[in-house]
């Protein structure tokens, strides 16, 4: 049946193309007859792959204009899933279907469901909304994946969308420090928001946001946690009642306290005189001394004594406070 | 002989200047970078059949364009490219020191780093991995003790040994930014590859980098280039920063930053070995009780003391020498020289003027010889710690203070020291009321002064007066910094170096700078000045006067002379004697007193006496005041002259003349604040104009002067109504 529909397609699109003038015809045929083979969501890499293995070479960006082209006469239609390259798949007029995705292997399952799309009708008309068309896109985890995966993975593998609770912190100290200064810690309950930019994550822990680097992110070692479709809501309360994360600003502090460097705020100069000095986040200070008259305070930071405005270190977060011990 | 350029850059406190003095020794020339007035030192130095050039850059923390520093350091390295960089690391401070070194690695030149005062930190404990420093970062990594002279030899060599071996510059190992910022990167850097090829002299990938950090010098520099072309390339860079706030939800100066110490931090756990046996640190013990709560401003005041009683009590030894000297040396060319105008000339003109100042030398070398040493201990930085809090009153930096304590020596490089403020707004105001605080050339008034008419409370009444210029420029500060120079005063984010021994040769090196300053002024200017005011009391040289002086002594010797003939007794032929040098004196004073009065520089004098009249200073001392203006030594130069006390030897001579005078202790002190406050001498005020601007410098004349004469009024006024005289 499928192929029967194919063939007329290729029949549309000779009379469409070489009605419209469209050049290189024989070219993009050839592009046609491949991507109709393809029962799958292609990429223009992809295509231009398959194209190889049928020795017919061609440069992407032909390959991609042609299936813009495709796209606009309805043969095709683009697909943009989980923030991933631009996918092609064949638009059969009047037939519908949508789409499961995997967010681990990013495996894509076509499925069509009468019910459901009655249904949407109906919900449609409910709001007095007419419906002309619809995408759908069901993200999550296909039932291969669930058998594989395993109870305690690190951040990094974690995929967008996961809710999940903090295990425990591998690594050194450093990093242990540097997670524990963001405000993190074991028994959170974490929401992956974004795994985009280069191996950063995005992940929110109640209403804070945190970017972790790929190196820092491999040293969260995180649980699913049961109930997956929760988001946000309630579970911020409880992980409110763990453990208060206490902070303060630096001008807070009393002589002999120590802590870890939250946040850098203030402006132009100041800001980056205090980064240039060594003054950033996840740094370890130690307040020395007010100065006789109150104002300048000294603090020691990456192992060297540096004086600055009480007003000043009031642009500056510390979180992890404690006292010294010894003094 | 070939010749290299080595350009010497790190931290400031690194010990920078320790090296570049090891290096040069004396062979140093002192000038200023083009285009912006940061002090520049260069030194060379002949070794292994290289002609060595060698470049002091300022100390900085990085290369941002915030400051002048940090421009000029920069720049030289992009334009001059010097054939290597030296990059001197406070190996005790690995890590921060590493931040400066990478923006370094980044301009493509040879780069050997010194790691400095190496001792130190293995006495703290720290143990670093050269090799492996020297590996991951593919660069030399020489270790040296600058204080004691180690490694000096091996840092030349390696230096030149990589000069040699890059002579087309070398591309560095460089910080490696995450995945998203470098296709960024990369992306500018083809664009400008494409754009902008062989137009850029910078290092592409460094420019892409100052693009995302939004340096506006950069940006300037490409809208200069091609104006089109730059635009393509601003708005990309500025989506890549808008990009790069979306990510990482932070400023992308400050996600750089955090990287860049991301990639230092991996260095240092690499290279460096903390040992938990940890010496205590002296530095840390000694600020225990000098910046001490209770005992810190009381020990700062008590530092200022005994300074002052280095300066000016021991100083007074070898001011007395030189004074016995210059006296001798004045009657021998007296005594050799036929009497005449040019006789005048060479002793009342030129070697009075000089006489009177160079006599005050050694108060100089001394006070700068303090504050050096105030500087090499790492003193400097706790006082402008300890004294934030006041400066902050005025709307002043801490480090305001350092330029200030200055200005207590001279103003002229006070002024200039006012360059390690980073706001520009900030210099102007510390150059402003810097000249409030009494130079040394300003102390020998006072000492004359002071020591006339108030004896033993002499010491006081100057004290006095040093707090009093401190307090008028608070005030000073206060009211511009409400009205003309209103803003928000610059961050003081400072370390507090590690205190250090301080070296003799630095002290030396750094005194003589400072004093050869003093001397150069003194040479030209005040020459010239004492010359011009000799010329305006010499002349006109036939003055009639109003009795005939010399009809009169001709009388007195005539009758002496009589009178010693006709007597017999020995004892009373010295007496009539006496008597009659006594009043032949007199009558010699007063002849000289009517020609000066009657002179060119009198005649001046007159015309502006109403000016000082109520402010009680006489037209004699007026007169002084207006030659003060060439440098403020020629005020006790010109008294010297008007009160024609210059070919005495006795050295009590302008005392006793100016007590007789009719000076009062009212009057002398009313004298001394207008001294104390008036326009600073033209070297200052020159000084001014260069460091802020003709304006500027027209404003000071216009304002000191106000101030020291209301500040003398309302002292005069109120000590004749409280019954002073």
């Amino acid at each position: 049946m499928m192929n029967i529909r194919h063939e007329q397609e290729i029949k549309q699109f000779r009379d469409l193309f070489t009605g419209e003038g469209v050049d290189e015809f024989e070219n993009r045929f050839k592009i046609l007859e491949v991507f109709l083979r393809i029962e799958q969501h292609v990429t223009i890499e992809e295509l231009v792959d398959h194209l190889r293995q049928d020795k017919i070479s061609m440069e992407p960006d032909f390959v991609k204009e042609t299936m813009e082209l495709l796209c606009e006469f309805g043969f095709a239609s683009k697909l943009k899933l989980n923030n991933g390259p631009v996918r092609y798949e064949h638009r059969h007029i009047g037939l519908h279907h949508d789409h499961m995705i995997c967010t681990k292997c990013g495996k894509i399952i076509e499925f069509r469901d009468e019910a459901l799309e009655k249904q949407q009708v109906q919900l449609a008309a409910a709001y007095g909304f007419h419906m002309l068309q619809h995408k759908m896109m069901i993200y999550g985890i296909c039932s291969d994946c669930l058998k594989k995966r395993e109870l305690i993975i690190s951040l990094a593998r974690a995929k967008q969308g996961e809710h999940l609770k903090i295990e425990s912190f591998a690594g050194g100290r450093k990093a242990q420090i540097r997670l524990a200064s963001m405000g993190l810690r074991p028994g959170d309950i974490i929401d992956v928001v974004s795994t985009q930019g280069g191996g950063q994550s995005v992940i929110a822990s109640g209403e804070k946001r945190f970017v972790i680097g790929q190196g820092l992110s491999r040293k969260v070692m995180v649980k699913y946690t049961e109930d997956s479709q929760s988001f946000g809501g309630h579970d911020i309360d409880d992980c409110a009642g763990v453990k208060p994360v206490k902070s303060m600003l630096l001008s807070e502090m009393k002589q002999g306290q120590e802590g870890i460097i939250a946040r850098v705020g203030g402006h132009g100069v100041l800001r980056r005189r205090l980064l240039e000095m060594g003054i950033n986040r996840g740094t370890k200070v130690h307040v020395e001394k007010y100065a006789p008259l109150k104002d300048p305070l000294e603090i020691i930071i990456k192992g060297y004594h540096v004086s600055l405005r009480v007003e000043e270190a009031s642009h500056i977060t510390i979180e992890n406070i404690v006292r010294e011990n010894n003094s | 002989m070939k010749q290299l350029t080595i350009a010497l850059a790190g931290n400031p406190n690194s010990g920078k200047t320790t090296i570049f003095n090891d290096l040069t020794g004396a062979r140093q020339k002192v000038g200023n970078w083009p285009g912006v007035t940061v002090e520049k030192k260069e030194g060379r130095l002949k070794k292994n059949g290289y002609d060595l050039k060698i470049v002091d850059l300022p100390g900085t923390y990085s290369l941002t364009p915030f400051s002048m520093e940090e421009i000029a350091a920069r720049d030289f390295i992009l334009n001059e490219k010097p054939d290597v960089v030296v990059n001197i690391i406070d190996a005790a401070n690995l890590e921060r020191s590493l931040f400066l070194a990478m923006q370094i690695v980044e301009l493509d030149r040879p780069v050997v780093f010194a790691l400095n005062m190496a001792d130190l930190a293995k006495s703290k404990g720290m143990v670093i991995d050269t090799e492996k420093l020297s590996l991951l970062l593919n660069l030399p990594v020489v270790f040296t003790v600058a204080n004691k002279g180690k490694g000096i030899d091996d840092l030349i060599d390696t230096a030149v040994n990589e000069a040699e071996s890059f002579p087309d510059g070398k591309k560095g190992r460089k910080v490696i930014y995450n995945r998203e910022i470098n296709s960024m990167i990369s992306h500018l850097v083809e664009e400008l590859d494409r754009d902008f090829k062989e137009l850029i002299v910078y290092p592409n990938r460094w420019t892409a980098i100052k693009l995302l950090e939004d340096d506006k010098v950069v940006k300037e520099n490409l809208q200069q280039i091609s104006k089109e072309r730059a635009a393509v390339i601003l708005k990309h860079s500025e989506e890549f920063r808008h990009r790069i706030e979306d990510l990482f939800q932070d400023d992308p100066e400050i996600v750089l930053t955090d990287e860049c110490y991301g990639f230092i931090a991996g260095i240092v756990k690499e290279t460096l070995l903390i040992s938990s046996r940890k010496k205590a640190d002296i530095s840390r013990n000694i600020d225990l009780v000098l910046t001490n709560r209770f005992l810190g401003l009381p020990i700062f005041v008590f530092f200022i003391w005994v300074m002052f009683q280095l300066t000016f009590s021991l100083g007074a030894y070898p001011t007395d020498w030189i004074n016995s000297g210059v006296s001798l040396f004045s009657s021998f060319l007296g005594s050799i020289l036929p009497n005449g105008l040019f006789k005048d000339l060479i002793l009342n003109g030129i070697v009075a003027g000089i006489g009177s100042v160079i006599i005050f030398l050694p108060n100089i070398l001394i006070l700068f010889f303090c504050i050096a040493l105030f500087e090499d201990t790492g003193y400097m930085a706790r006082a402008a710690f300890l004294m934030d809090r006041i400066m902050h009153v005025i709307g002043l930096h801490g480090k305001s203070f350092i330029p200030m304590l200055m200005g207590f020596g001279c103003n002229v490089p006070a002024i200039m020291a006012a360059r390690t403020l980073e706001s520009r707004k900030d210099r102007i105001l510390t150059i402003l009321i810097t000249p409030f605080m009494s130079c040394s050339a300003r102390l020998p008034v006072y000492i004359i002064l002071a020591g006339t008419f108030f004896g033993d409370k002499a010491g006081s009444v100057i004290f006095g007066l040093y707090i009093t210029g401190i307090l008028v420029a608070i005030a000073s500060g206060r009211l511009l910094r409400a009205t003309l120079l209103k803003g928000a005063d610059a961050p003081f984010v400072m370390e507090l170096p590690s205190y250090r021994m301080p070296m003799l040769k630095s002290l030396m090196i750094h005194m003589w700078d400072r004093s050869r300053m003093f001397l150069k002024k003194m040479g030209g200017v005040i020459l010239v000045g004492s010359v011009v005011i000799w010329a305006l009391s010499a002349f006109p040289r036939n003055i009639t006067f109003s009795r005939d002086y010399s009809k009169a002594i001709d009388t007195i010797k005539n009758e002496v002379s009589s009178q010693i003939l006709s007597s017999k007794d020995k004892t009373l032929k010295q007496k009539l004697k006496n008597e009659a040098r006594t009043k032949i004196a007199e009558i010699e004073k007063k002849r000289e007193q009517e020609r000066a009065s009657k002179s060119y520089i009198g005649q001046i004098g007159r015309a502006v006496e109403p000016f000082f009249k109520p402010v009680g200073i006489e037209w004699r001392s007026g007169v002084s005041l207006i030659a003060g203006l060439v440098a403020k030594e020629v005020v006790v130069s010109t008294i010297g002259v008007l009160y024609g006390v210059g070919d005495k030897n006795d050295p009590d001579a302008l005392k006793n003349a100016l007590v007789h005078s009719g000076m009062t202790g009212l009057s002398a002190l009313s004298m001394m604040i207008f001294v104390l406050l008036y326009i600073p001498c033209i070297a200052t005020v020159t000084a001014i104009w260069k460091e802020a601007s003709m304006n500027w410098a027209f404003f000071t004349l216009f304002y000191t002067t106000m101030v020291a004469w209301s500040a003398s009024f309302l002292v005069y006024q109120t000590g004749l109504l409280l019954g002073f005289i």
